[in-house]
């Protein structure tokens, strides 16, 4: 650690140090898995520029060489400060010579020196013949001249980052190009290109950052937890969500491995789940299309009023704690086997059993893909321009209002968890059992408690556009709906957290009570109830 | 592309007639050549004149040449169906201190010394490293069948009984590397 010599915070700016893995091995077992799950950092180019030069920096000092030399050091080994030191300390000849720089007998001004002999030389590449002193050399005594330099090396830009690594032109010469050579010969555009393959260098050659993977956005996310262990969610400032391990879309609770199979698997299956994409379906009643235009799962059919849960198209009165009915519709339960059916009809049916069973949770998790897709919509709408009208109406600061973006800022999140417990379900609950029940129970509750945070910014808050409401109404709707998120936020953090250690609690005598018991009014949990008097 | 190089390069080809390797322009396009290289002395391909199409980039001599084996070779870096060539200074260990003719002098030495480790063609490959013998035999069968310059003769022969002029016949047969068919049609089309 003591190599980072000369800067002031090292823990912060130097992304090679272990100083955060040491604060969280002094933190109790509990807390240090909290901190690691936070572990990551979201950098601008601003950002990034300045640990770079700090790295950089570092290693110009320790090592004594260019700071182009230093910069290609670290690129060698992937921007590990403390390995560049090691290697260089342990075989300072075969680095330089594995990374193209000059021998350390000749003198470092001469890396990239002129000829200054009065004779013709010709080029070896346009076969012209020069004044020698127009020829340049990178130090290897391959010279050549300043026309087929430039022509080189803009070639070498136009093929990309790889230009940092190219070499002198001479065939198997392995002296590398120094920048300031490039520099040189590279004017406007090509000049710009190169720096900025340098500094997003820094993130694409190191192992612990990667670019978020949002459209357009240049942030890097610098992760200080285990690399490579369990899966990491990043929130990025541009609205993105992704997986730092994996790059896929943030996938708590579920683990890498098995977002990879999952994702494969719809890939494979997706002939076969076209219809499950088709963004309509029959009103279970009067059978006239419905196109869900909405986050939440309660459907009414603007024709003939028919109010129905968008998941199993049953009636939505057989839904939820409003008519103190079981909401039921994550369940997926095995059809029974027909007695002395035939080994054939038994094949098939197990073949139809194992696509229904896939397409339960594959629906599932599409819709709530869809829904967090929207909710994602609904907040950036209501972010940009609704939020200023909804100041407008209710004589309210925008500052004061932070909590309806709260609110729906949770709601997408939360469409993110559930979607993923389904595909935790899928590979997680195979076997049909207590583990099963319970699963099924708090997916349920959770997407239950999460409907009724949907219909209030879907619904209730939609009316303090449309109608004329007092301001005590509203002064009771933040109280109803802050107090909605804290609960819903609470919910979910503890169901991916138990699900991530895959439910430890399941043995214990209380879930027992609850999943066994067979009246839906009892199974309620406290902390839905709670949710639904706030409601 | 840098023309007057290339200039040079073709005046240097021609005027050297020791290394068995001819590089022409096709039309008056520099940018696509077609090179004839002996097969090496000693090896399966001796005897054999093996046609090579050459097409050049606008950032030639900075990018490698294309090339690639017109006359059919059994050998492993080549591809028995298409000609493509494994060969790392047409990739990305090309320099552009490196010239066409040395780019062909390379593909006749890699006649020579084939790497079956690093293969273009897996079938050929894996019959050099079990069965030298019959590797040896396949490729000298071909070499007779396809590079025979015996055969081009033969050719030429069949093209002028049909009363096509000498000159056109030599030329229609070089466009066609050797293949007699598209040479007549060639012919036939007065392209």
């Amino acid at each position: 650690m003591s190599q980072g010599a000369g800067t002031q915070d090292t823990d912060d700016s130097d992304p090679d140090e272990g100083d955060a893995d040491y604060g969280n091995a002094i933190l109790s077992g509990v807390e240090a898995h909290v901190v690691k799950r936070e572990e990551y950092r979201c950098l601008d180019a601003e950002q990034v520029l300045e640990r770079q030069r700090e790295a950089v920096r570092g290693v110009t000092q320790v090592l004594q060489v260019t700071q182009d030399d230093a910069t290609q050091l670290l690129r060698a080994f992937k921007w590990n400060v403390n390995r560049v030191n090691d290697e260089w300390f342990g075989d300072e000849e075969g680095i330089r010579e594995k990374v193209g720089l000059e021998s350390s007998s000749s003198a470092p001004d001469e890396a990239s020196g002129m000829v200054d002999d009065g004779a013709e030389v010709t080029c070896s590449v346009c076969y012209d013949e020069f004044p020698a002193s127009k020829h340049t050399h990178v130090g290897c005594g391959h010279n050549f001249c300043a026309t087929c330099w430039s022509g080189y090396l803009e070639n070498a830009v136009s093929d990309g980052p790889s230009v940092l690594d190219l070499r002198c032109p001479q065939e198997g010469c392995k002296r590398r190009v120094p920048e300031p050579m490039a520099k040189r010969y590279l004017k406007g555009e090509s000049a710009e290109r190169l720096d900025v393959f340098k500094w997003r260098s820094w993130v694409d050659d190191n192992p612990r950052v990667k670019w978020c993977t949002g459209a357009g956005c240049e942030v890097a996310v610098l992760c200080h937890g285990d690399r490579g262990e369990g899966p990491v969610d990043v929130h990025c400032g541009c609205g993105a969500s992704f997986c730092w391990s994996c790059q896929e879309d943030a996938h708590r609770p579920v683990d890498c491995e098995t977002v990879k199979k999952w994702l494969v698997k719809n890939s494979a299956e997706s002939e076969n789940m076209n219809w499950i994409l088709a963004n309509t379906k029959p009103c279970p009643a009067c059978k006239r299309p419905i196109e869900k235009n909405l986050g939440c799962m309660h459907m009414v059919c603007s024709q003939c009023k028919f109010e129905f849960c968008w998941m199993c198209c049953g009636k939505w009165s057989e839904h939820g704690e409003r008519t103190g009915g079981y909401y039921a519709c994550n369940k997926y339960s095995q059809s029974r086997e027909k007695e002395g059916a035939s080994e054939e009809e038994k094949r098939r049916a197990a073949a139809k059993q194992s696509l229904e069973r896939y397409t339960h949770y594959y629906e599932r998790w599409a819709a709530h893909g869809a829904s967090q897709t929207k909710a994602a919509k609904d907040l950036a709408e209501m972010r940009e321009a609704k939020i200023l009208r909804l100041g407008d109406l209710q004589n309210t600061p925008v500052s004061q209002l932070k909590f309806v973006l709260e609110a729906m800022e949770q709601i997408a999140e939360c469409r993110r968890v559930l979607k993923w417990t389904y595909g935790y379900g899928y590979y997680w609950m195979e076997e049909d059992g207590l583990r099963k029940k319970f699963f099924e129970f708090i997916q349920g509750d959770a997407e239950s408690t999460l409907e009724l945070l949907t219909e209030a910014v879907e619904k209730d808050l939609e009316e303090f556009f449309t109608e004329e409401k007092s301001l005590a109404d509203f002064a009771d709707f933040r109280g109803r709906l802050t107090g909605l998120t804290t609960t819903v936020k609470k919910y979910f953090t503890t169901m991916v957290t138990e699900l991530e250690e895959g439910l430890p609690g399941v043995g214990s005598e209380v879930v027992r009570a609850v999943s066994l018991e067979a009246t839906p009014a009892a199974e309620e949990p406290p902390k839905l109830r709670r949710s639904a008097r706030l409601a | 592309m840098d023309t007057n190089r290339l200039a040079k390069e073709l005046r240097e080809i021609q005027s050297d007639t020791k290394s068995g390797v001819t590089v022409e322009v096709l039309g008056d396009n520099l940018a696509h050549m077609q090179g004839t290289l002996k097969g090496p002395e000693e090896s399966p391909y001796e005897g054999g004149k093996f046609y090579v199409d050459i097409q050049l980039t606008n950032s030639y001599p900075f990018e490698a040449p294309k090339m690639r084996f017109i006359t059919k070779v059994w050998h492993p870096n080549v591809s028995s169906a298409n000609g493509a060539i494994c060969l790392d200074i047409l990739k990305d260990q090309w320099s552009p201190a490196l010239s066409i003719k040395t780019a062909m002098l390379s593909l006749q030495a890699l006649l020579s010394t084939p790497e079956p480790n690093d293969p273009q063609d897996a079938v050929v490959a894996r019959q050099y490293l079990d069965s030298y013998e019959e590797f040896v035999k396949h490729a000298k069968e071909w070499t007779a069948k396809y590079a025979s310059e015996n055969r081009k003769d033969e050719k030429e022969e069949k093209l002028k009984e049909m009363g096509f002029g000498e000159a056109a016949v030599r030329n229609a047969l070089s466009r066609a590397a050797g293949d007699e068919q598209q040479a007549l049609e060639l012919l036939l089309t007065g392209l």
